[in-house]
């Protein structure tokens, strides 16, 4: 099990967003009633609630490292492909220096023009997924509010967010930006590592390409021993199959001197075998 | 909606909460996986474990009317226990009481040791020395295979491979072809450097909650805990809701010579469907599957569309092959009403009439 995850805390977090939502529907007691009421201010208060948990979720980093609620982000595709996402590296970005952090720095900027981008997305996510609200909201609206109402206009907002999202991100640039999320954060890593492996070198301690290396080796001679005790048994049947060959004549030789009433029942079979056809 | 609620409305709200936040408490401590098993053999982090006879079973006359044993193969990506998750959700458990011998793959937590595992590791090694111990065990040239999700493509490579040790293969929620129009996930990998990701080592279970989380955010990290408060579940339904939670929160991490090669091999590249692929310097070509095959797979999958897994019939050289698309989705295939009766009925009854 992933290491802090708490459901109850994944509970109180949708609990609170559903607590939010109600009061934009106006569902909720104290809540503004004028923005209930029209439904362009409701549309604005939900996309801009929408966009605000798209983002947190967006910047949030791995699912659950420190800081992230123990599951109550949405865990979400920038958690999958935010820098961090594959390990830990070596060193903070403030921590490397130029010119030997050049290269970091620069996929580092890449990076944040990568996130600038996808936040239109996030935008638009949201502002569509509130006007889809807005548009089919509808005779849910009608009739005093309960607690089962309540939940039918939540079920809506549901569907209309994860209709809006479903349309962006599968997009050919939307997933290209994923992509591109993914790969810099990989490269700021190997390039970071890179760096570690030089102060290793330093050191005299062993480094990733020797281990791989020495990987590479092992993975070869377990080939070569493999291969070893397959022409064994493949040998070890073939003088099996030579000891028995002689046996074998024997045992044929044998048959030729069985009884002679068995030899005539052998024959006598044979004939009726022979007749049939 | 109307403004201005009467508060008496939500009165129970809040109560309502506070007692879904108890019995969440309360349930933290669920166990996962109920059959009895026992380790039978391993290879570095893999584990074959056999599942023992229920008990009052004759095990004399169930081991003489159904010989061969299944090896079910499950998905690296994920945990094998949803296989097994508790007594009335439990695949492994109806194909006990149907009188199989089951035999599970569970290829644990990879490691630093485990970074350059790759695809030809968990086949040639692992997978091969799981069949070749059970087929030892039991005195049979051949199995039945059983694989589930990214361990159905497991399996039916190693199938390919060697056909001669597998009797009847099926698969479960198996993608064949990986780049339909529906392919979310597939659609959102196909840029990534696989090269670059290996470079950066074992990639963290995280990430792969994340990702599978991010196909549908706000159902899958919002609604099901608002369903979970508005149906005002008891301890029993809570504490299955929360075994749910560990099993979907409890990603193993995945080697990175492995998870690149299923990434680009597979997802980016689908050699599969194409008959490209190569294991070991091995062609694997889905036409060399000539043992009869059933293919199960969920209707409404988001994860491994129908149209994915429905590609098998046209690649396989099978002419015993049967296949069937269930009414759910993806993770109900192993926990639905149909996963609990009709799944492992229809794998018993078709493994059966192949004996």
């Amino acid at each position: 099990m992933s290491s802090g995850f708490r459901p109850e805390a994944a509970f109180v977090s949708a609990a609170e967003h559903f607590f939010d939502l109600m009061k934009s529907f106006g569902a909720q007691p104290g809540a503004g009633g004028a923005a209930a009421a029209d439904p362009a201010k409701l549309a604005g208060s939900l996309a801009s609630q929408f966009e605000q948990w798209l983002r947190a979720t967006q910047s949030a980093g791995p699912w659950f490292s420190p800081g992230a609620g123990g599951g109550s982000g949405p865990a979400g595709i920038a958690a999958a492909f935010s820098p961090g996402a594959f390990g830990q590296g070596p060193f903070n970005p403030g921590a490397v220096t130029p010119p030997e952090g050049q290269r970091s720095w620069e996929l580092i900027t890449q990076l944040a023009q990568v996130q600038a981008q996808l936040a239109t997305h996030w935008h638009e996510i949201a502002t569509s997924a509130a006007s889809q609200f807005a548009a089919r909201l509808g005779s849910l609206a009608s009739g005093p509010p309960t607690l089962q109402s309540a939940l039918k206009v939540y079920e809506l907002w549901v569907d209309c967010a994860e209709a809006a999202y479903g349309a962006t991100v599968r997009k050919d640039d939307f997933a290209g930006l994923q992509s591109q999320l993914a790969n810099l954060s990989a490269a700021l890593l190997v390039e970071q590592r890179k760096h570690a492996e030089t102060l290793a070198r330093a050191f005299g301690l062993p480094t990733r390409n020797e281990v791989d290396a020495l990987y590479g080796q092992i993975k070869e001679l377990r080939r070569q021993v493999a291969a070893l005790g397959e022409g064994r048994a493949t040998a070890a049947v073939h003088q099996k199959a030579q000891r028995q060959g002689p046996q074998r004549k024997a045992a044929r030789r044998k048959g030729a001197q069985r009884p002679a009433a068995a030899r005539k029942t052998v024959s006598a079979a044979a004939r009726a075998r022979k007749r049939r056809t | 909606m109307q403004s201005g609620a009467d508060p008496r409305d939500f009165s129970d709200l809040g109560a309502r909460i506070a007692d879904t936040l108890c019995k969440l408490q309360r349930a933290a401590g669920v166990e996962v996986g109920c059959s009895a098993k026992r380790a039978a053999w391993s290879c570095g982090k893999t584990t074959l474990y056999r599942y023992l006879p229920l008990a009052g079973d004759d095990v004399a006359v169930r081991a003489a009317k159904h010989a061969r044993p299944i090896l079910i193969c499950f998905a690296l990506v994920n945990r094998p226990y949803i296989l097994d998750l508790q007594p009335d959700r439990s695949l492994v458990r109806r194909l006990l009481e149907a009188g199989h011998t089951v035999y599970l793959i569970d290829w644990g937590d990879a490691g630093d040791g485990e970074r350059c595992t790759d695809l030809e590791d968990y086949l040639e090694r692992h997978l091969a020395g799981c069949v070749a111990h059970v087929l030892e065990a039991h005195g049979l040239p051949a199995l039945d295979l059983l694989g589930v999700c990214q361990g159905g493509v497991l399996s039916l490579c190693y199938t390919a491979l060697h056909p001669r040790q597998v009797a009847n293969l099926v698969t479960l929620t198996t993608p064949v072809d990986f780049h339909t129009a529906d392919n979310l996930l597939s659609k959102w990998v196909r840029g990534l450097d696989a090269d670059l990701v290996c470079a950066t080592g074992n990639v963290p279970g995280e990430v792969l909650n994340g990702l599978f989380l991010a196909l549908s955010p706000v159902r899958l990290a919002q609604q099901k805990y608002v369903r979970l408060l508005a149906a005002g579940a008891d301890q029993r339904a809570v504490e299955d809701f929360v075994r749910m939670e560990k099993w979907i929160f409890d990603s193993p991490p995945q080697a990175a010579a492995a998870l690149a090669q299923f990434v680009r091999w597979f997802y980016q590249e689908n050699r599969l469907l194409h008959g490209t692929l190569e294991i070991g310097g091995r062609p694997v070509n889905l036409r060399d599957i000539r043992q009869p095959v059933l293919n199960l797979y969920a209707a409404q999958d988001h994860i491994v569309p129908p149209a994915a897994a429905a590609a098998m019939e046209r690649c396989i050289g099978s002419k015993d092959y049967e296949s069937c698309a269930i009414d759910t989705g993806h993770i109900g295939m192993y926990v639905s009403r149909a996963a609990r009766e009709d799944i492992p009925q229809r794998i018993s009854s078709w493994l059966k009439a192949r004996r």
